[in-house]
């Protein structure tokens, strides 16, 4: 009976068991609820926003690189990224030339977001992304730092002999004939290079591009702070940092960017702009809730616990 | 006649924009020359490495420390040497000298030698594939613990192979849209064992952190010192600052009480955070950065001049 533990005490050592299925279940019901969460858009995703949308950073048309490094493992930051910005890029008719460097899984990964997006258009009777056309999958290259390198002293070379089948045609062709690379040949020909990545890829293109080419990231949580001192160099043009930045992203979308001193950047509303962001925005909230109270109910209890003793 | 063999011999190593589409490396695709010359660049590797290894165990060493020292002077001279402005250049166009032709030599070079180690990754990886086939068919054989687990991963491992190259081959042959309209055997079945299983099944396990980083916090920060404090406090700033709503509303109050008053407004939840992450954590993570760069410059010294004493010796 003595050794009864008080209800300070037990407050202190709650059983991970619960904490589990308490995170379980509100992380669970928090996804069934369709809620836009207001947001407030931080500088450096505004920075991107009007990198993206602005006609003078990316006039309408052009060709950007855009490196994929993510797969499932970061599914809930980088698919919402990934949508995002492919929305913004094919309502602007920009082509893009999508290649990996991360991991073997990323062009499989970002092919399917690439197709469930033209299936959103579709459904939406707008213009789907054609293949040779519209976009080349360059591939997977299997070494960032020297792909990198490569792709930074003279991208033409770097990238040869990978080939795309254009509709209508049952033989692969260089993809340099393209319609999206026919005026490319050095990394500077692109307005601005992308890379959404849930590893230090971007920390990489950073170094070995070296401000050839304005350069945009969309980045996780974890690799936020390390990207931001990029971004206070001005080496990154703009950063997307995990969930948040596509809920920030998605926002812009809806509602424009008005900044004092710049010209306004427009909105695309009246289209598909909450996606994956806002649908698991709610569950951020009510998880980082939960790990706020859990952190104050221990810290309480131990307080009160060295007070009753 | 320095310079001759200068202008003859560099662009045909780096295989410069002036250089022939088709030089003594390379082959027209699919050609049984181009096959003739893989199949001779794989001998002379195995021979490359049969020698390696009938070599004296003494002169092991200086042997592959001669090929680091060379392949690490590449990548030092690149970054060291003066780089031209435009090394895109046409051949005939380019300023000529020495200096200019090495620069523009090690810029021709660049992807070249990147493309090496690309191959050597990728070998890395077939490497790996192979080490992993044979512990496994030996677990299976001699019937050791949790065989059956390992009939599962080669199982998979030959299911996913022969599937992910059959859809690669049918979108080669009929194009990326008829598969995906069609739907054949090759994309079903890809795209179950990819998309339905393997991607599923990642993103569940990396899901797995949540739950350890929510009972790791609830454990961690406790306010046992100052600096627990002051670190308990940043991160429920950091964690707040996440969550638009509550930064729209805070940020909302602050700004209805002194929109006129930049000293109020210093206290709005995105002013503090920002500070935090402005003046604290980025130049701590730059300081760490600064650290991590010293530390690998000094290791990449040591092992490029074959310093660094491994295996025991």
């Amino acid at each position: 009976m003595a050794n009864e533990k008080t209800i300070w005490e037990k407050l202190q050592a709650i059983d991970r068991r619960v904490l589990y299925t308490l995170l379980m279940v509100i992380a669970t019901v928090s996804l069934f609820f369709k809620v836009n969460v207001p947001t407030k858009p931080g500088q450096p995703t505004k920075d991107l926003y009007r990198l993206l949308v602005d006609d003078e950073a990316l006039p309408e048309g052009s060709t950007v690189i855009l490196q994929s490094d993510w797969t499932q493992s970061t599914r809930g930051e980088s698919a919402g990224q990934m949508e995002a910005l492919l929305r913004i890029l094919m309502r602007r008719n920009i082509k893009f030339a999508l290649l990996s460097v991360a991991d073997p899984q990323a062009p499989l990964v970002a092919r399917n977001v690439i197709r469930a997006i033209n299936l959103e258009r579709k459904a939406k009777n707008q213009r789907e992304y054609q293949v040779w056309e519209d976009y080349v999958n360059l591939g997977y290259f299997p070494n960032a730092e020297g792909t990198s390198n490569a792709i930074a002293a003279n991208f033409k070379t770097a990238v040869a002999g990978r080939k795309e089948t254009p509709p209508g045609s049952a033989t692969p062709l260089d993809v340099f004939q393209s319609p999206v690379l026919s005026k490319v040949s050095k990394v500077e020909d692109v307005p601005v290079y992308i890379n959404v990545t849930g590893s230090k890829t971007s920390n990489i293109l950073i170094e070995r591009l070296g401000g050839r080419v304005p350069f945009a990231a969309l980045v996780t949580g974890v690799m936020g702070p390390e990207t931001l001192n990029y971004y206070q160099s001005g080496q990154v043009k703009g950063v997307a940092i995990g969930l948040n930045g596509v809920a920030e992203m998605e926002s812009l979308m809806e509602k424009g960017l008005v900044e004092t001193g710049k010209p306004e950047v427009k909105s695309f509303a009246g289209e598909t702009n909450y996606g994956r962001g806002m649908a698991y925005y709610l569950a951020l909230h009510t998880c980082l809730v939960l790990m706020i109270v859990a952190v104050v109910v221990g810290n309480v209890a131990m307080v009160a616990a060295r007070k009753k003793k | 006649m320095e310079a001759g063999w200068r202008h003859a011999v560099i662009p045909w190593l780096a295989q410069a924009p002036a250089a022939p589409a088709l030089n003594m490396w390379n082959a027209p695709a699919g050609t049984p020359e181009i096959w003739m010359k893989v199949g001779i660049a794989m001998l002379a590797g195995f021979g490359l490495l049969a020698a390696l290894i009938a070599a004296p165990t003494r002169l092991r060493r200086p042997i592959s420390g001669a090929f680091i020292f060379l392949a690490g002077l590449f990548w030092v001279l690149v970054f060291l040497f003066p780089k031209p402005i435009d090394s895109q250049t046409p051949h005939e166009q380019r300023p000529r000298g020495f200096v200019q032709d090495v620069s523009f030599w090690l810029a021709d070079a660049i992807p070249v030698v990147s493309n090496f180690s690309n191959i050597l990754t990728a070998f890395i990886l077939g490497l790996g594939v192979f080490s992993l086939v044979r512990i496994h068919l030996m677990r299976v054989a001699k019937k050791q613990n949790d065989w059956p687990f390992s009939v599962v991963l080669l199982v998979s491992m030959v299911a996913m192979a022969t599937f992910g190259y059959w859809d690669w081959k049918t979108r080669l042959d009929l194009g990326g849209a008829k598969v995906d309209e069609a739907w054949p055997l090759a994309a079903y079945g890809k795209d179950l064992l990819f998309d339905g299983m393997l991607q599923v099944m990642e993103a569940a396990m990396f899901s797995l952190i949540a739950f350890f980083i929510l009972s790791a916090a609830y454990r961690a920060f406790r306010i046992r010192s100052v600096e627990a404090t002051i670190l308990l406090c940043a991160a429920l700033i950091a964690m707040l600052n996440l969550m638009g709503a509550v930064v729209v509303t805070w940020d909302g109050m602050i700004e209805s009480f002194g929109k006129d008053n930049a000293f109020v407004m210093n206290f709005t939840l995105s002013s503090v955070a920002g500070f935090i992450r402005d003046n604290l954590q980025t130049p701590g993570i730059r300081a760490i950065d600064f650290g991590i760069g010293l530390g690998a410059l000094a290791m990449g010294l040591r092992l490029w001049l074959s310093l660094e004493r491994v295996g025991g010796n």
